[in-house]
């Protein structure tokens, strides 16, 4: 058994690709995964994830990026510091990075993994997918059991 | 040729305000406000059932989580002539209460402070000399020098590696941040410690609304089972915590909140006499005590001032046509009868009409419609609603807990009433409310636990529940007062559906465009004669828009007189 791990998914989900996070969180969440995993729709929580991500050592972050890369692109990163992040977390980004810099400040930051998808702009009002960004669920759940490996080996189990 | 500022809109936390403002020789010579979106919830909530109605219009604001759902349950219970239990206003004015200290609290530091605290100043500060100054504003225990110095290394880390992070929009170093480098520090300090505060405090929301955000209402009382011995009701473990997180709220209002905005002001009294704007003030009112039905029980006391004339409060009926009334001359919408003439709410339309330039634009044509949001008056007077309002009215009326409030901190700071006509003066009503707020939560609090004691554990009344009770017309107001200021749902139930229903939010007052009559409301009317240093970074204006609490996010352009985007920052 690992530190336990929070799994955390945020975007807007009404949209669209910008809401992917959270849609893959949900998605995943109902597969089989070890108990020291668990996962959060964080939706556009913002400051009120704070409590929630103090809890854990570890937290994954799911989130989509406008980073210029083609649609659907899955990346791994592991930021220390606000502006590590890629340039335009879309609208939901000022949240993200302040909470991750107010941890800083409070010296609570946790061990941070961050996987973005990529998309290009934004489609309002809408809760569906495009194909692309849809399709990059098979990489980011290969991607987390690879980073979940790794965090068990880590603790030498 | 004026410069034209323009302060729009970014979908971040709440909200989509723009406002264009006019800078001549350094000062502001006009302003207009608009909204960006159209809201449209009184269109959504047509022909369903009034019971339902809460869970709606709730989710109008992220932020005042409560205040709609409070607002929509009294305004259906105030047309169907439902009574609701002691315990559940009780609830009600926690809940109400929650929302405002941790509101409150969170606005100043969190969206407000850094209009005035400097970040990057406080890396130059002496621990010791903080630590001094902490201990003689206030007892809060967290103001050793070895605490302000961990904060001052981890900020320095912070800045010194080129992450402002959190902080990276701010002017810093902008000749209008007055503030010593230890008070400074200490602002950081307390943005922290209130980070970690608030999460705390909304707890209260989830113990008797069952989540938070949006936590839940019920028309005829409040959805919340008491019964201290069982282990899924709202037991007395529950009870004991939200004492201890009222307790708690209290202590950081009068240690930290209250002495903070204490320690800022005298560096900036020159915004005692800017940002004033109208001289109109309205309050309906809230926190019974004796019913929502009499308002003269209320805590916060209903009426409204003129002309700041603290000699006379006239007084305020939320059912009458002919006190309140909205127009849409200058917002896109249209009336049947021609956009020239208000409506009242019971009698209100909200057919749109949009007939701006597409986005995206640079300027808006304000000789026309401009806004989103209507303009409501009472009785032909644009009037300011939120914090000032509230203790003004309070303060004329010779309430004892305001005029106690108002003039300990006048006395405190040397300066004359006048100042609370103001920027600073909004800033400190909020502090000094919150203080009133907290002292009455815990009196709410003691007497719940009282009428627990005696047995009584009634909280909902469902005698008027069937719809096939109620009447076949009925109209009602629900009034409360959101943290931003007065709040109304008007609602007409016909064959027990919602056949009409309007909102007048609080920033519908104070954001709204020019009336019929061309006369300014609240914002637009606050920013004239704001001092503007640099164009570049105007932070001036962001004082006065920010002590509005507009519960908006903004983003900052700023044109020159041909138009040209010449700078773009978001700015909390």
């Amino acid at each position: 058994m690992s530190e336990p791990t929070l799994i955390l998914g945020i975007g807007n989900l009404l949209l669209g690709n910008e809401g992917v996070g959270v849609q893959f969180v949900q998605q995943l969440e109902k597969e089989e995964w070890p108990d020291w995993i668990h996962f959060l729709d964080g939706g556009t929580g913002g400051f009120h994830l704070l409590s929630e991500m103090e809890k854990y050592p570890v937290v994954v972050i799911l989130d989509a990026t406008m980073d210029g890369n083609p649609e659907g692109h899955v990346n791994l990163i592991q930021p220390k510091f606000a502006s590590d992040y890629p340039p335009t977390l879309s609208a939901h980004d000022v949240g993200l990075k302040d909470l991750i810099s107010s941890l800083y400040l409070l010296g609570k930051v946790p061990e941070v993994y961050l996987i973005t998808i990529s998309i290009e702009g934004i489609q309002p009002m809408t809760m569906n997918l495009t194909e692309k960004v849809n399709n990059a669920y098979n990489e980011v759940r290969k991607l987390l059991k690879t980073l979940s490996g790794k965090l068990l080996r880590r603790v030498g189990v | 040729m004026a410069d034209r500022l323009v302060i729009d809109p970014i979908t971040r936390i709440e909200g989509h305000l723009r406002v264009e403002v006019e800078v001549q020789d350094g000062k502001v010579v006009d302003a207009y406000s608009s909204g960006t979106m159209v809201r449209l919830i009184e269109e959504i909530v047509k022909g369903r059932d009034p019971r339902d109605i809460w869970a709606f219009v709730g989710r109008v604001c992220g932020v005042c989580t409560t205040v709609h759902s409070l607002a929509s349950v009294r305004s259906v219970e105030n047309a169907l002539g439902i009574k609701i239990p002691p315990n559940a206003e009780l609830v009600r004015n926690l809940m109400f209460c929650t929302q405002y200290i941790h509101d409150h609290v969170v606005h100043f530091y969190h969206l407000h402070a850094l209009d005035w605290v400097d970040i990057v100043s406080a890396t130059k500060a002496d621990p010791l000399k903080t630590s001094e100054i902490a201990e003689s504003i206030s007892n809060y225990p967290k103001s050793s020098p070895k605490y302000f110095a961990d904060l001052q290394k981890r900020l320095n880390g912070f800045i010194s590696s080129g992450q402002l992070g959190i902080f990276a929009n701010g002017y810093w170093g902008h000749p209008a941040y007055k503030l010593p480098p230890e008070i400074n520090l200490i602002g950081v300090a307390h943005y922290l410690d209130a980070l970690e505060w608030q999460k705390e405090i909304v707890k209260v929301h989830a113990i008797f609304g069952g989540k938070n955000p949006h936590p839940n209402y019920l028309v005829g009382g409040m959805a919340c089972a008491i019964n201290v011995d069982e282990a899924n009701a709202i037991n007395a473990e529950r009870l004991a915590m939200v004492g201890q997180l009222l307790r708690q709220a209290k202590d950081f209002v009068n240690q930290v909140y209250v002495p903070d905005v204490l320690a800022v002001a005298p560096h900036y009294f020159d915004w005692a006499s800017i940002g004033g704007g109208l001289s109109n003030y309205l309050s309906y009112g809230d926190l019974p005590t004796n019913g929502y039905n009499d308002p003269s029980s209320f805590k916060f006391p209903r009426g409204a001032i003129l002309n700041r004339d603290l000699s006379k409060v006239h007084e305020v009926d939320p059912t009458d046509p002919s006190q309140i009334q909205e127009y849409v001359k200058h917002s896109w919408y249209s009336y049947t009868e021609g956009d020239d003439k208000g409506k009242f709410p019971w009698d209100g339309e909200t057919k749109m009409n949009f007939t701006g330039p597409e986005p995206p634009y640079d300027q808006l044509n304000v000789e026309d419609k401009y806004s989103w949001v209507k303009t409501p008056r009472w009785k032909g007077n644009p009037m300011e609603v939120g914090p000032l309002s509230r203790m003004l009215v309070g303060y004329a009326l010779g309430k004892d807990e305001f005029t106690k409030a108002v003039d300990g901190a006048l006395k405190y700071l040397g300066v004359p009433a006048e100042a609370l006509f103001s920027t600073l003066g909004r800033t400190a009503a909020r502090a000094l409310e919150t203080q009133l707020v907290a002292n009455w939560a815990l009196e709410f609090y003691d007497q719940l636990i009282l009428n627990i004691k005696n047995g009584d554990e009634r909280m909902a009344n469902m005698e008027l529940w069937e719809p096939e009770s109620w009447p076949d017309l009925a109209k009602g107001v629900g009034t409360t007062e959101a943290p931003r200021g007065a709040l109304a749902h008007w609602s007409v139930i016909k064959e027990r559906k919602i056949e009409n229903y309007q909102l007048i939010v609080p920033s519908t007052w104070n954001s709204s465009p020019r009336d019929a009559a061309g006369q300014r409301s609240a914002y637009e009317e606050a920013l004239l004669n704001t001092p503007v240093e640099n164009p570049e970074q105007p932070v001036e204006i962001l004082r006065t828009i920010h002590s509005f609490d507009p519960c908006m996010a903004c983003a900052v352009h700023l044109y020159d007189e041909k138009g040209e985007h010449v700078h773009n920052l978001n700015v909390f």
